[in-house]
């Protein structure tokens, strides 16, 4: 592996690394009530919860994405792709997904001077699964696999080789070795929303090469849509650039709670203290118990 | 949350460690020869204790000195030599087909022989240190270029198309595996005459 390829996966990491940080960081803070040292919740309002009984829309619509990264590679590197999926989603839980696209791979190695060349279109299709508890937040947290499919035509030209013993030498160029690849993927990514539907993610890809069809002359040494075959299992990644295709799908049919807010009596500072232990202790008590099963039964549901 | 994102941040980390690592697949044994095994008449495999040298005829012609003088053994010479005609040697001038040497062992089971990467038939001249008579195997073969992976470079593999021999000490051939690679497995098995002792 090249010191330049080398300093691509890193930096693809460390820039994944930040933006799931940034993602979860993000999801921490919808949830919490910023409060500087020593200060107490102020106790100013009654709240009542209820639960509503309204499920989550099963179909949630459709998301269109376009990979940013596999352009990028195909210009710094040897190997690149360009793809878009269109991912179905499910209860923003389970989210069936297809990739289409058309991967190059024009490699030529410094020390042997062998060359590989191919082009062709390739498939994938498997499924993601929202790890976020809270599915009503536009931010996803993936993971999943997938299942790639390439049929592809590679040439493999080389320099002279000189017989050592009889004499002579040729070079060679083998052109039109017909191939047919699969493999399968385990994903890990992240999304988050951008601008209104227009979200961007990150998405980590182990792959691992099920079969190739084969030819005396040589193996394919870079599959479309896999990437290199040096080893049995490789990494890969894509950017997405997300479009969510909702449809009419309103996302006002995930509010799962109806919350009634009162005013509270401020004269009597013992009975204001009363009224909210009285209501944290007695009310919010059974509220909680209630809210706390009832929103995660209205989540999951 | 903060067990959620250390247990997400200890995966990706370990997937950073994974993707670090590197290894060239190149496979270790790289020399791509024929295997001849050796068996006696009935089909036992056997050690050859005899020395055996193993020639190959090569395309083309080469000059050579031929010295003769009677009462001693005619040499054959790539050079002249002034000194052997000052001795009362006849030298004469010629031309022969281009030989050389592949290999030279004794008590063996097996022999391992490089094949022509840009002709369909090789000659080997086989000549054993107890037997004055020389036997010459005759092999039809192709040979294509391989490519394990482009940083391995390219190897010339070949598939056997038949084979014919003498029989000053060999009783007959056949081709057990008809694709040279490099992977040593047995490709032409040579049954000497007679039969090992048990």
């Amino acid at each position: 592996m090249t010191m330049k390829e080398l300093f691509f996966k890193h930096i693809i990491l460390i820039a994944f690394l930040v933006q799931c940080g940034a993602a979860i960081a993000q999801t921490e803070n919808e949830n919490q009530e910023v409060l500087m040292p020593g200060e107490t919740p102020k106790p100013t309002k009654y709240i009542a919860v209820e639960e509503q009984k309204q499920k989550l829309v099963f179909f949630q619509g459709f998301t269109l994405s376009v990979d940013a990264f596999g352009p990028l590679m195909s210009v710094v590197s040897d190997y690149g792709t360009i793809e878009a999926a269109l991912r179905l989603n499910l209860k923003n839980t389970f989210l069936p997904i297809v990739e289409l696209g058309y991967g190059k791979c024009n490699k030529t190695d410094d020390n042997t001077n062998v060359s590989f060349k191919t082009n062709a279109p390739f498939a994938r299709i498997g499924m993601d699964i929202n790890m976020l508890k809270n599915k009503f937040q536009d931010n996803r947290l993936y993971l999943g696999a997938r299942v790639g499919v390439s049929k592809f035509n590679y040439e493999i030209s080389g320099p002279e080789i000189k017989d050592p013993i009889w004499g002579g030498s040729k070079p060679f160029d083998v052109d039109n070795i017909d191939c047919t690849s699969t493999w399968g993927e385990i994903v890990f990514g992240a999304e988050v929303k951008i601008y209104k539907n227009f979200h961007m993610g990150w998405l980590v890809r182990y792959k691992s090469e099920f079969s190739s069809s084969k030819s005396k002359f040589a193996k394919p040494s870079c599959i479309p849509g896999y990437g290199y075959t040096t080893n049995s299992t490789c990494w890969g990644g894509t950017y997405s650039l997300i479009f969510d295709l909702n449809w009419g799908m309103k996302k006002s049919r995930k509010a799962g709670y109806n919350i009634e807010i009162r005013d509270i009596n401020y004269d009597n500072n013992e009975q204001q203290n009363g009224t909210v232990n009285e209501s944290e202790s007695g009310t919010g008590a059974a509220e909680g118990d209630d809210n706390g099963s009832g929103g995660e039964g209205s989540e999951e549901e | 949350m903060k067990i959620k994102t250390t247990y997400i941040f200890s995966i990706l980390f370990a997937i950073a460690m994974l993707a670090s690592c590197y290894s060239n697949n190149c496979p270790l044994n790289n020399s791509v020869t024929c295997n001849y095994h050796f068996y006696d008449m009935e089909g036992n495999a056997i050690k050859y204790g005899d020395q055996i040298k193993v020639s190959t005829l090569k395309p083309g012609m080469k000059d050579v000195w031929v010295y003769k003088k009677l009462g001693y053994k005619t040499l054959t010479l790539d050079s002249p030599d002034s000194a052997l005609v000052a001795d009362g040697y006849s030298e004469t001038k010629t031309q022969q087909r281009k030989d050389t040497v592949i290999v030279g062992q004794a008590n063996s089971d097996k022999i391992q022989i490089p094949m022509s990467y840009y002709y369909n038939c090789d000659t080997l001249v086989f000549e054993y240190g107890s037997i004055s008579k020389k036997d010459t195997i005759k092999i039809n073969h192709e040979s294509y270029p391989h490519v394990e992976l482009p940083e391995c470079g390219t190897y010339r593999f070949h598939s056997l198309k038949g084979i014919s021999c003498t029989n000053a000490a060999i009783d007959h051939v056949e081709i057990s595996n008809p694709v040279v690679n490099f992977d040593g497995a047995e490709n032409i098995k040579i049954y000497f005459n007679g039969v090992a002792e048990q």
